[in-house]
């Protein structure tokens, strides 16, 4: 278990450059999620922690170990790769013995350290069958087992349950965490499913299209508490609004256009944060709540009519037209099998929230 | 209505009509010929070809010559492959284009472009004796160094196109997965490359292999008359009456010891599988 310290790394293929000037630590024995849209850089982080690529400029430490330019298979890193890249002509034994094989270790101990770790990740009835023979979610335990058996410092995770079904992937999920929390590994897992990460990271950092870090956190840091509009839209579903920043008797607001001017509440105020700044609200749809009748105790309100109704089972999501015409999601649990006021289409509603619940970030 | 489904389900049996009426004519056919010519003589006298030390030398030579010629094949090309299927990049198909080329040319110019390369003051002595490395001209011509590099040059396609076919379908992140897990380069060759390219090594061996056994032309002509191959022999025999029955009795043995040989490598090659896994 040993952290992992990006510094001023630069990579480019040809002409396109990936990542400039990235710094990013990942702190030691934490699961640690790198989130991000397709092709922002993610799994080329990952490659250079592994040694299948080589950065431009900068430096990659282990520890305080300089693994910059150490050959793959000296580095004390493992990898599960996304497809698994499992050794098709070997069973289940060679594959996670493989490692051990490799460096020599004595045939007893392999024999013993393979078993541990097949049960480990529940495979220990399928020793002796063919990869061919296995289902995705098998082979996706044979690609952790044939990675863990190393020990490694740091355990690299890249997209690794993308081909399961949601039902497995939730459970390999909890499965990964005890994992984590038994070995206490530095585990790095990349996503572009930001339930995903924020189901298992300690730590997490989301990227940018242009593979810059827009914000480290723990997840309920960057849900609750997003930095950018970028942070709030890619996590979870949001609403945004735009508009002027204002201040009153010390009092924060926010002038909507065509909606009306609403409540802040800034903990700790930013340079930023002038009057007449350009800013940007974000407010969660679970935050709403809306009522046909006027309510007390909300610090602020709108007004709009349903436009459509979408029933999840646990939830229901009201797609909401407000008087700016723009559309807003509210998202209601369904607590109740005859709830007390039945909302249909083309009701007219009140949307309350409280001020303490909505983020504002730099436009 | 009937009979077209009727027609309709033995189309694939109807395709294959015409090469089954092939095989049988040019295949099975000649070989009851061959058979009933080895047992058209005097009693016994197809035993003759298992007591004769002429025969064994040359059928051992031929097997040896065979086998070699596998190996050489293998060696060469599998490195050779490596580099057009990994490293080539852009040259790969101008690379797999180049071995095939030859094959365009007429087998007999093959032949004699290398007596000029090999011939006593041909290219190959000319460039050795202007370097210095020989003093006077060597005899290459007629030796098992002629046949076997003429017999490495004409079969090496058959053992590049089957490896290539397997290279291609070698998923490349094994090689990362392999260093990833500690494995040094070579390891990664022995432990993961080859066993997962054995298909390509065994349908490519024996595609070199079995034709070579019975090669006629190459011993023939890069060999001069010391090097009597199966090939040469059993033409020399089954061209004149009196020892047509010889020469037939002689295939169905040199048959029979090529079954032999390639199913005991195949069974040495499929056991060292198992026994490095």
């Amino acid at each position: 278990m040993r952290s992992i310290q990006l510094k001023n790394i630069t990579k480019s293929y040809q002409d396109d450059l990936i990542l400039e000037n990235l710094n990013l630590t990942i702190p030691e024995g934490k699961f640690f999620a790198l989130l991000g849209p397709s092709g922002c850089g993610k799994t080329t982080i990952l490659r250079l922690i592994a040694g299948f690529e080589t950065v431009n400029s900068g430096s990659i430490y282990l520890g305080d170990e300089d693994i910059t330019y150490k050959p793959i298979n000296k580095r004390r890193v493992n990898t599960v790769f996304q497809n698994y890249a499992l050794f098709p002509h070997m069973s289940v034994f060679d594959n996670v013995a493989y490692g051990l094989v490799v460096k020599g270790v004595a045939p007893e101990e392999i024999n013993e350290r393979v078993i541990k770790v097949l049960r480990a990740v529940h495979l220990e009835a399928h020793v002796y069958k063919h990869i061919k023979n296995l289902s995705g979610g098998q082979q996706q335990r044979v690609a952790l087992a044939r990675a863990i058996i190393n020990e490694p410092e740091v355990l690299l995770l890249d997209e690794p349950l993308a081909a399961l079904d949601i039902r497995l992937k939730e459970k390999v999920l909890i499965e990964l965490i005890e994992l984590q929390d038994k070995l206490k590994t530095t585990f790095i897992y990349v996503t572009h499913d930001p339930s995903e990460a924020l189901t298992v990271a300690d730590q997490m950092a989301i990227m940018n299209y242009d593979g810059t870090v827009e914000q480290i956190g723990t997840p309920k840091e960057i849900y609750e508490f997003p930095q950018s509009s970028f942070v709030a839209q890619f996590v979870g579903n949001t609403n945004i609004f735009g508009g002027t920043y204002q201040e009153k008797d010390g009092q924060s607001y926010i002038d909507i256009p065509y909606l009306g001017t609403f409540s802040l509440f800034i903990p700790r105020k930013k340079e930023w944060m002038v009057a007449g700044k350009s800013i940007v609200m974000s407010i969660r749809p679970e935050k709403f709540f809306i009522a046909k009748k006027e309510v007390d105790g909300f610090s602020n309100r709108l007004k709009g009519i349903v436009e459509s109704i979408v029933y999840h089972g646990r939830s229901t999501q009201y797609n909401i037209r407000l008087e700016n015409q723009q559309l807003v999601q509210v998202f209601e649990q369904n607590e109740e099998h005859f709830p007390q006021q039945v909302i249909d289409y083309d009701n007219e509603l009140y949307l309350y929230w409280q001020k303490e619940n909505v983020v504002v970030v730099e436009r | 209505m009937q009979f077209f489904d009727y027609i309709k389900k033995e189309i694939p049996f109807i395709v294959g009509v015409p090469a089954l009426v092939w095989q049988v004519l040019f295949f099975v056919i000649p070989l009851f010929c061959i058979v009933g010519l080895a047992f058209t003589g005097k009693p016994f006298e197809y035993f003759a070809p298992f007591f004769d030390p002429v025969f064994g030398a040359v059928l051992v030579r031929s097997l040896i010559m065979a086998l070699s010629n596998g190996l050489l094949c293998l060696s060469i090309a599998y490195p050779l492959t490596y580099f057009l299927a990994f490293k080539a990049g852009r040259l790969r198909i101008p690379g797999l284009f180049l071995l095939i080329v030859p094959f365009w040319t007429n087998f007999l110019l093959h032949i004699y472009a290398w007596f000029f390369v090999l011939e006593k003051n041909g290219f190959l002595n000319t460039l050795l004796l202007s370097a210095g490395i020989i003093c006077e001209p060597l005899n290459l011509l007629n030796s098992w160094f002629s046949v076997m590099v003429m017999m490495v040059y004409y079969y090496m396609p058959f053992m590049i196109l089957p490896l290539y076919a397997q290279f291609e379908k070698f998923d490349k992140r094994l090689f990362e997965a392999s260093l990833d897990l500690g494995a040094s380069w070579l390891q990664t060759i022995w432990y993961v490359l080859i066993p997962a390219t054995m298909p390509g090594i065994i349908s490519g061996f024996f595609l070199v292999f079995v034709p070579s056994f019975g090669e006629f032309a190459i011993p023939e002509l890069m060999g001069g008359d010391k090097f009597l191959c199966v090939g040469s022999l059993v033409s020399y025999c089954v061209l004149s009456a009196e020892t047509a029955s010889y020469g037939a009795a002689f295939t169905i043995l040199c048959s029979c010891v090529l079954i032999i040989a390639s199913v005991t490598i195949y069974w040495l090659l499929s056991q060292a599988i198992k026994v490095r896994a």
